[in-house]
């Protein structure tokens, strides 16, 4: 029988696609279905947020400061008038974007080093991975702190800076789960084959080695982007971070702090958006791990 | 025999959820043991014979599910048992020798605390002092009595062979009513396969013990078994005494399967009956006779209607409703789809090679693994030993080399060499009249186009996650720039090369079977229009009837390209079938090498010899050897032979002591060994 028509191929492929994505649901745990929701939810606020928020994050005097919650303040006034509800609302696509971006640039650029080291091994495997260890060796905040220091006072508040900070902390944590992964992978005769063809040490990285570690670096990258919010946050706390007025929400936290005694509400607002969305990322973190852990197309018999 | 069957099993029936929906694994099976009786259940992979199997002991997949019918076991019904009253048989009753020793033995348990497990499990023996005597008697009974650290040691410190005999004697315990083993050669040695199948013959006559003996080698079950039970995608379709089955068989599948089987010893090829055409596909089978999609005789009713298992004669049954007619009629069709004669196909290559000289020629090659100790310290080190050491060969252009030799001899060294993954110590290999660089890194792109390499293992050697196309494809723009308007043109034709639709190039490997995956393997080395492949076992971990096939796309490719090919396999049948030359490997030398009519006919290495006589054939009886294989001690292997261990006629102060000459017997026919030409004739 020959079938000369590709697409019904395509078409199997989808179709057994949104059957895996569905059964995979249906199956999933109770926690991963929690998480998702709520972090569909500030997807939705993060892109849409903007538009619907009733006023502008930084528009002062929008009602008396700190006069409590009301119908047309629900989260809430700060001390300088603010609408904290519209605030948190504007914060949403910072904290994301920021998490987000950083988590893939640190675990893309991690993962492709410790692809390579372990490809090349040797010498060069020794020196990158004792690099690495160095790296991990200084606490999470602290060598965020460093590099924000460093990078001198005219960058503080800069989102791209925070963006280098948080992927350089991630790096060399992706570097060594990369490497783990790829000392699995050398020995797979596939790789062989592609030496034996001649193929460049980034071309078998790319495209021999990086499809079979997606699913090991997918589930990174879902813990990761779920520290990460928590990461920015308390630089922004500790003055490390944005600087106001922006509103993100770590550093509005650490703004009404003082206040917590006078207006206990302004600071619920950030404090229970950051913890919304820490723990939504991390049980749809733990819902994809087991899915992965579960079938993989490499794990798949 | 008894009229009272130990085992019987009656329609039972066993599904699986799976995503592609219920697959009834195992379908209205009847089967039945008697006392002292060795039934063999012989089957291609997926057809069901190793969930049967673990029925037999009350046991089934997680996901499996028993639909009907019942499994009887002396009287009592396993299905209606409680876990704590199956555990109870398991072991006691009805034991098990599973396929694979190696990681059936707990390694991190010493093998007396391997037997005690089951001996305290059972309440066996009331003192230690009994149960160690009741062990050390199962020890001798199954040929290691004269080992006496073995108790002390772990698992990885025995041979296979010896693990395997250790799983037989754990097994044996309890003095059980039957023994279920699952494949349980298929990972060893043809060697040390035949001491394990001389082994439990004899202990089927010492003790009467029943067994039911899994395996998809029917060569294999001519020597064991007294009834042979045919299995096809869940059903039995034949069952008969099996000397009977192989004079007479009546179903085209079995027919079909001891066509399958290849010949070492006979030179009669035109005498063999079909091959089996396609595979077995679980997904397509049709609601009558599941045989249908495959059978030459297949007729409409037969699609429809359900064979069921007829009795033709002395308790040989069959399901197929046209049995009478396919006996009748089976000279005339044996003749019909008949393969070419090998003798022909060498006749032509003979031909060939009149005109062309060597493709390849390896000359004094060694290879040292010396694992990972650090470049300075080589130095200080002894160096360990050669994994080979000093082969020459060379393999002419249109003709098939095969490398022959047991597990451990260096053969996929060698074509490592070859192929540019690993650096030998010494040696050279010239490839088309030119030295070729060591490391395939900097080898020119021709080189690397003309050596292509085919690996054991499909599962590993396709990227899972590249689709069949781009995996192919690629090989093809990095070896051989090709306009990509042409290249799935080119992907297409070479897939349909090896008879594989052109609609797989969007599939991904975990989609095909796992001989579809190996022909892909192949495809993906033929694209580039190679002038020498390596292939690396490719055939082992196939079926019978998908190996047939692999080994007929082998043979176009050499007859209509004029590929050469270096075939590399354990397997002597195999090799008989395809090699036109042949080089007998062991232990890292090169011991015989010569034409395939030289290597097969007189005078022999004893090894070689050792080897032919090794491979089950139908009919033949396995010869007594029931004696342990030698331990291998650190050996000189400069200056000795390497076989002198394990030879019959080892000379004493001579072969131990210096290297083999290599002495010349006509033509390209080699032999390394001390014994003079009379005495290589008489090797036995």
């Amino acid at each position: 029988m020959k079938i000369s028509c590709p697409k019904r191929y395509k078409n199997i492929f989808w179709s057994r696609l949104v059957r895996r994505v569905t059964q995979g649901w249906s199956d999933s745990p109770q926690s991963f279905k929690v998480g998702s929701v709520l972090l569909v939810f500030w997807v939705v606020v993060a892109i849409i947020g903007p538009h619907i928020a009733p006023y502008s994050p930084s528009q002062i005097g929008t009602g008396r400061p700190l006069s409590g919650i009301s119908w047309g303040h629900p989260f809430g006034l700060d001390q300088l008038g603010r609408d904290v509800f519209s605030r948190v609302i504007h914060g949403a696509h910072i904290v994301l974007f920021l998490s987000i971006t950083s988590t893939f640039c640190g675990l893309a650029v991690g993962a492709l080093l410790g692809l390579t080291s372990g490809f090349i091994g040797g010498w060069f495997d020794e020196i990158i991975m004792r690099l690495v260890e160095a790296l991990i060796s200084i606490p999470f905040l602290i060598l965020a702190m460093l590099i924000v220091a460093v990078a001198g006072p005219q960058l503080s508040g800069n989102s791209f800076l925070i963006i280098c900070a948080v992927s350089i902390v991630y790096l060399p944590r992706t570097a060594r789960l990369a490497r783990a992964a790829s000392l699995d992978i050398i020995t797979k005769d596939y790789i062989m084959v592609a030496r034996m063809r001649g193929e460049s040490t980034f071309s078998v990285v790319r495209r021999e080695m990086l499809p079979n570690a997606t699913g090991v670096l997918l589930v990174e990258f879902a813990t990761r982007a779920g520290f990460a919010p928590v990461l920015i946050g308390s630089l922004g706390f500790l003055g490390f971070g944005m600087r106001p007025p922006t509103p993100e929400w770590g550093l509005m936290i650490s703004e009404y702090r003082e206040l917590i005694f006078l207006a206990p509400e302004i600071l619920a607002g950030p404090g229970i958006a950051l913890a919304t969305l820490v723990v939504g990322l991390n049980l749809c973190t733990d819902g994809l791990a087991r899915i992965f852990g579960r079938s993989g197309r490499g794990a798949k018999s | 025999m008894n009229v009272q069957p130990i085992l019987s099993i009656q329609d039972l029936r066993v599904s699986f959820r799976t995503t592609e929906g219920i697959l009834d694994a195992v379908d209205e099976v009847f089967v039945e043991v008697f006392e002292g009786e060795a039934l063999g259940l012989v089957g291609e992979s997926g057809s069901g014979k190793s969930t049967l199997a673990l029925q037999c002991l009350g046991y089934q997949h997680s996901k499996a599910l028993t639909i009907g019918g019942s499994v009887n076991l002396k009287g009592r019904i396993l299905n209606d048992l409680s876990f704590d009253q199956l555990s109870e048989l398991r072991g006691k009753q009805v034991s098990f020798v599973p396929q694979n020793p190696t990681t059936a033995l707990n390694p991190a348990k010493r093998i007396s605390q391997l037997f005690m497990d089951v001996v305290e499990r059972h309440n066996v023996s009331r003192s230690s002092k009994a149960a160690e005597q009741l062990i050390v008697d199962l020890l001798s009974k199954v040929g290691l009595g004269d080992m006496d650290t073995i108790l002390d040691r772990y698992p990885h410190q025995l041979s296979g062979g010896q693990q395997q005999r250790i799983c037989i004697a754990i097994a044996l315990i309890c003095s059980p009513d039957l023994i279920v083993l699952d494949e349980p050669t298929t990972g060893l040695d043809v060697t040390t396969q035949e001491q394990i199948i001389s082994l439990l013959i004899q202990l089927k006559s010492q003790l009467g013990l029943s067994m039911l003996y899994v395996t998809h080698d029917l060569a294999l079950l001519s020597q064991i078994a007294d009834r042979v039970a045919v299995m096809y995608a869940g059903q039995i379709v034949e069952i008969a005494q099996t000397e009977r089955l192989f004079k007479k068989p009546l179903h085209p599948y079995t027919e079909g399967l001891i066509a399958s089987i290849p010949q070492v010893h006979s030179t009669e090829h035109a005498t063999k009956g079909k091959q089996l055409k396609g595979f077995l596909r679980r997904t397509d089978l049709s609601m009558g006779c599941r045989f249908s999609a495959r059978c030459d005789q297949v007729r409409d009713s037969c699609k429809s209607n359900r064979q069921n298992l007829v009795l033709v004669k002395d308790a040989h049954l069959v399901a197929c409703e046209r049995w009478d007619e396919v006996d009748s009629s089976s000279q005339s069709r044996g003749t019909v789809i008949d393969r070419p004669e090998t003798e022909q196909i060498c006749g032509e290559s003979n031909h060939r090679r009149q005109d062309s000289g060597p493709i390849l020629e390896v000359n004094n090659l060694s290879v040292v693994y010396h694992g990972v100790v650090p470049r300075v310290l080589k130095l200080l080190t002894t160096p360990p030993p050669p994994a080979v050491a000093d082969v020459s060969f060379q393999i002419n252009r249109g003709r098939v080399f095969a490398l022959v030799g047991e597990s451990g001899s260096g053969k996929s060294t060698i074509a490592r060499a070859i192929g540019g993954i690993i650096v030998p110590e010494q040696g050279a290999i010239r490839f088309e009249d030119k030295v070729v660089p060591a490391l395939v890194g900097s080898r020119t792109r021709e080189n690397r186009k003309n050596i292509q390499y085919i690996f054991q293992n499909p599962d590993a050697s396709l990227n899972p996650r590249m689709r069949i196309g781009e995996t192919i494809a690629r090989q093809v723009e990095v070896l051989d720039g090709c306009e990509s308007a042409k290249l799935r043109r080119r992907v297409e034709m070479v897939l349909s090369e090896v008879q594989l639709d052109g609609g797989y190039y969007y599939r991904y490997p975990d989609e095909l079977s796992g001989g579809e995956r190996q022909r892909v393997a192949i495809a993906r080395a033929l694209v580039v229009n190679p002038s020498l492949l390596l292939c690396d076992e490719i055939l082992s971990g196939l079926d019978v009837s998908v190996q047939a096939n692999v080994i007929e796309v082998l043979r176009q490719m050499v007859s209509e390209r004029g590929v050469s090919i270096l075939f590399i396999s354990h397997d002597v049948a195999v090799v008989r079938e395809l090699a036109d030359e042949i080089g007998v490997l062991y232990k890292g030398r090169l011991l015989e090498t010569g034409t395939k009519t030289e290597i097969f006919s007189e005078p022999y290495h004893p090894y070689t010899k050792m080897l032919l006589n090794a491979v089950p054939q139908v009919g033949r009886v396995p010869n007594e050897v029931v004696t342990e294989e030698i331990q291998d001690r650190p050996l000189e292997v400069t200056n000795s032979c390497v076989f002198s261990q394990r030879c019959k006629y080892c000379i004493e102060g001579l072969c131990d002591q210096s290297l083999p000459p290599l002495q010349k017997f006509g033509g390209s026919h080699y032999i390394r060994c001390h014994l003079d030409s009379s005495g290589l004739r008489n090797v036995q």
